[in-house]
């Protein structure tokens, strides 16, 4: 039967596969008898001095300096108590009961910080606690043979050596967040990135590139051996602003516990001298992990000490913009700088009545006189003659109205009206009135204290407006990294019409002028004092709030000036009353170290003196 | 063929050498557990085996013709979940290969391996007038095994996929072809092999280099195999112990409860226990041989050929890698490693080898 001989071949080879297995199942045994009796001590051994393991050798970020070499942002060692989970002998509920006697945290804080990282692979150390103490560091060290899992972690930390001088200019850093590390290859879990400031614009340059050591850890968990394949970390590039330590401490001290913003800068180059904004929060809390509770009262806070106010915050710049209102009317000759109006203390335009902030008035008064004793009826009258769309175009080319460019993170705009500008967002007609309003800076306009001292640099120095900046260009390009040249934008504007302005700031600080308290002896100061209405008055129940906002704006010396100054004090009344003197310990402390006479102990005092007693 | 009795002529020792097989899987994966993530993993392993032992038990008490009978729309079937799994499986570590049926989850793949097992065995069955397979029935055959084997390396399951390989070499070395078609499929596929390089991913090329070379990388890709046989070894002739391995207890060894179970196995109970455990694996696989053999039909015999097929290589892959033989890839040992398809699928195939057993005498 053809079917029977047919399975008959089929069954003699599969008695072929059955002497196959055979083959190999012995070449297996075979394997096994190699490794299990032959070989078992050498294995023995290298099960006894088992496990390498990766120890990460943290690089020490890029100190940060100011102009002088002064160190700002700095490294310090401290240690972290990790848990590693992978080797652990006890459960995650064992190894927190050990721990809650010796390190002073509670059970719920333990639970939380490991179930945060819970999804993590388990060799991936988990942080119990950062920056610890030494008597933590004493406890896990006595207790490392009953606990392998936890162990002790070196991590170079950062110091800001000033708390919060200038926090918001060198920003902080913080453990890198997942979304970072989706975004960027470069990050590994658990780095330390900036996350505001200078730290996080130049992130990649202060960033360091960490090492590895590899060493051996047997079956207890206890390092044995250090392999000689160690990787040495590259520490991260340092970092040379142009901030002046003293500047900015001048001007932090002046300003004391009030709410506000200064910015000074060299308007030749564009080099920031002084960034203040008020309140600060102190970096360093975030650099030893910031508990919830400081974040949260930081976040909460009414004066939003997060917020970067001199790039962060538009006000109405109030009476310094006047400045620039007086420059426009110029170069439309619309008017000279003859012409006088007769200021009875108060106008009408439009059916309404404006008053002059001094209600006897100032009689006839020319633009000279009109800046010294900052004249709101004579730049009422001005405002009109110019018209809303030449007040604007002027102050966008002299630079309101946009980003400065500055090298901080989330720069404003800031808000430069036009009727093409009320039409399409506010959707209603321009009104007459509104330019009278804006003429002489309130009302539908904003600036930040950064782009008042930008423009008036750039107004004073015959139209050319240097990119401020905290960084130079050229140290980032000398260390490898690519970084644009500052960007010089040139405005036309006739040279008279700058000396004439100028002469008048001149005459507000040193003519019997509203910005007397920032004249510096020897020292040519030219300013501008504003006085900001707080709108919507009534909105705001408490007594500080109502007060305006202080603005002072000023630069020296008048010719070829080197310096430029913007103070703002929220609510601090008025500009020539509080602004001023904050302007000039910040300007007396420039000039005394331009003259050699500078020492810090001056600066604190002058400081002290200058500020009113509230 | 109706038997009578449903008990009459089980195999009783194949049976018990599975359970035996099971219970040190059992016992070693709650060891290799025990102070990892997945503590309930003996226990689940333990209703696998139960929910298997059912399977085995209703697969057994079938006629294998009339599954063979079944197979146009199990097939189809087989290719629909492939496809579904394809489209809307879970993804697991880079791979589309599971599905979710309420808490449970499935590796549809392992079920369709019994399939194309039982497919091809219907396939070469019904070939009664050949004596060497022509190409046209070569690349027939081929076709039923390569369709599934396409959604499951789309999957990328590429050690799934390589599992279903010797159903096909099995079945059509046993079926028969001329020496020369013979030597040009070697050849064919030794050459492809190469071929398939650029188509490998990073993990899997560092898997290949490494097994050519196994010092070149002891902390990166070569690690696992390293400790594998680093347990193994220092377990020695008696072993260490149940839930004395240090290997195993301090988590070096890699996936231990799943692909590694041996070498836990090896550590903990030495020489001794890794004899008894491959003692046992080689019955079972030489009960399928003598089964085969000893078929009253070719539909029976191609079937359990093909079930001895993808066993015999999930053993020697497996056995082989934890000890370097092989290169590394994720293929479970059967009835030891932690993981419910492949335990199901195990018993549900060798219900069948039962069922032709049972069946093997012509009234």
């Amino acid at each position: 039967m053809r079917l029977r001989d047919d399975i008959e071949l089929l069954r003699s080879r599969i008695g072929l596969m059955g002497y196959l297995l055979v083959a190999i199942l012995g070449v297996l045994v075979f394997g096994f008898w190699q490794l299990q009796v032959v070989q078992s001590s050498h294995y023995s051994e290298l099960a006894e001095k088992n496990r390498i393991k990766e120890i990460r050798l943290v690089a020490p970020r890029g100190k940060i300096y100011d102009r002088n070499h002064k160190v700002l942002a700095d490294n310090r060692p401290s240690y972290n108590l990790i848990l590693i989970r992978e080797n652990s002998p006890h459960t995650i509920d064992e190894t927190i009961a050990m721990l809650v006697n010796g390190i002073g945290l509670s059970r719920e804080d333990l639970l939380q910080k490991i179930n945060r990282k819970g999804k993590d692979p388990s060799y991936q150390p988990i942080v119990l606690k950062e920056d610890v103490g030494v008597g933590d560091l004493a406890y896990v060290m006595a207790h490392a043979y009953e606990m392998p899992e936890v162990s002790v972690e070196y991590q170079p930390r950062r110091l800001y050596r000033e708390g919060r001088l200038a926090a918001h200019a060198l920003g902080y850093i913080a453990e890198v967040t997942e979304a970072q590390l989706l975004d960027s290859p470069n990050l590994k879990p658990r780095d330390q990135v900036g996350k505001t400031g200078l730290e996080l614009i130049y992130d990649s340059i202060l960033r360091g590139v960490d090492g590895s050591r590899h060493v051996v850890v047997n079956n207890s968990g206890r390092e044995i051996e250090t392999l000689p394949d160690e990787i040495p970390w590259v520490a991260g590039n340092d970092l040379y602003t142009t901030l002046d330590f003293d500047l900015q401490k001048a001007a932090e001290d002046a300003l004391g516990d009030r709410v506000g913003a200064v910015v000074a800068l060299d308007p030749r180059t564009g080099e920031i001298l002084v960034l203040v904004s008020k309140p600060a929060f102190d970096p360093n809390l975030f650099a030893s992990g910031i508990s919830g509770l400081d974040y949260a009262s930081l976040r909460d806070n009414p004066d939003t000490p997060f917020q970067n106010r001199a790039i962060q915050s538009m006000q109405p710049p109030g009476s310094i913009f006047k400045v620039f209102e007086a420059a426009a009317a110029l170069e439309s000759e619309q008017i000279t700088p003859l012409d006088r109006v007769y200021c009875p203390g108060s106008a009408t335009y439009y059916g309404t009545r404006l008053g002059c902030w001094r209600p006897a008035g100032h009689g006839s008064v020319d633009l000279y006189g009109a800046i010294v004793d900052s004249c709101d009826v004579y730049f009422y009258n001005v405002g009109n003659l110019l018209g809303i769309d030449r007040i604007s175009q002027f102050a966008k080319m002299a630079g309101f109205g946009r980003k400065t460019g500055v090298d901080l993170p989330n720069e404003i705009a800031g808000l430069i009206p036009s009727e093409e500008y009320s039409r399409r967002v506010k959707k209603m007609a321009w009104k007459p009135i509104e330019t009278i309003m804006v003429a002489i800076g309130q009302g539908q306009i904003g600036v930040t204290p950064i782009q008042a001292a930008y423009a008036m640099g750039g107004l004073a120095t015959g139209g050319r407006l240097k990119q401020p900046r905290l960084v130079e260009p050229g140290q980032l390009r000398k260390l490898g990294f690519e970084s644009p040249a500052v960007q010089t934008d040139q405005y036309q504007i006739h040279e008279s019409t700058v000396d004439t302005v100028t002469k008048a700031m001149w005459g507000v600080v040193n003519d019997g002028g509203t910005g007397d308290s920032a004249k510096v002896v020897g020292f040519d100061v030219a300013g501008k004092t504003g006085t900001a209405q707080v709108v919507n008055k009534s909105s705001y129940k408490k007594g500080s709030d109502t007060e305006d906002h202080a603005w002072f704006l000023g630069f020296a010396p008048y010719r070829n000036p080197e310096i430029v100054v913007a103070v703002i004090i929220e609510h601090g009344g008025h500009g020539g009353i509080v602004s001023a003197p904050v302007a000039r310990a910040v300007l007396d402390a420039y000039y005394k170290k331009k003259t050699g006479n500078f020492n810090a102990g001056t600066a604190e005092k002058v400081a002290r003196l200058m500020t009113p007693v509230p | 063929m109706q038997l009578r009795n449903p008990w009459h002529d089980f195999d009783w020792v194949l049976f018990g050498a599975i359970l035996t097989l099971s219970a040190i899987s059992v016992v070693e994966i709650y060891s290799a557990t025990l102070y990892g993530q997945e503590h309930s993993a003996a226990f689940r392993q333990l209703i696998w085996i139960g929910i298997g032992t059912v399977l085995l038990f209703i697969v057994a008490a079938m006629d294998y013709h009339i599954i063979s009978e079944q197979i146009p729309w199990l097939y189809l079937a087989g290719i629909g979940v492939l496809l579904y799994t394809l489209a809307l499986g879970r993804m697991v570590s880079g791979s589309r290969s599971w599905i979710v049926i309420g808490p449970m989850r499935f590796q549809p793949s392992e079920f369709v391996k019994i399939i194309v097992v039982i497919a091809i065995a219907r396939y070469l069955s019904e070939l009664r007038e050949v004596r060497y397979l022509s190409l046209e029935q070569i690349i027939k055959a081929s076709l039923i095994c390569g369709i599934p084997i396409v959604l499951v390396a789309l999957q990328p399951d590429l050690g799934t996929t390589i599992t279903f390989l010797p159903i096909l070499g099995v079945g059509l070395l046993i079926r028969g072809m001329k020496p020369i078609m013979l030597i040009v499929l070697v050849l064919i596929f030794l050459l492809a092999l190469p071929l398939s390089w650029p188509f490998l991913a990073q993990h899997q090329r560092d898997r290949i280099t490494n097994f050519v070379n196994p010092e070149q990388d002891l902390k990166g890709s070569g690690y696992q195999v390293n400790q594998s046989k680093i347990a193994i070894g220092s377990g020695g002739a008696l072993g260490k112990g149940v839930f004395k391995g240090s290997q195993n207890k301090l988590g070096f060894l890699p996936t231990r409860h799943t692909d590694f179970i041996l070498s836990v196995v090896g550590e903990e109970l030495g020489f001794a226990g890794v004899a008894v455990t491959l003692g046992l694996l080689g019955f079972i696989l030489f009960r399928a041989v003598y089964t085969a053999q000893s078929a009253r039909d070719e539909l029976g015999l191609f079937m359990v050929m093909g079930v001895f097929g993808i066993y015999f290589f999930h053993v020697v892959e497996n056995v082989g890698m934890v000890i370097g033989f092989m290169p590394m890839t994720g293929i479970p040992l059967p009835f030891m490693s932690y993981g419910g398809s492949s335990i199901m699928a195990a018993f549900a195939a060798m219900g069948l080898v039962i069922s032709v057993r049972r069946r093997r005498y012509v009234n």
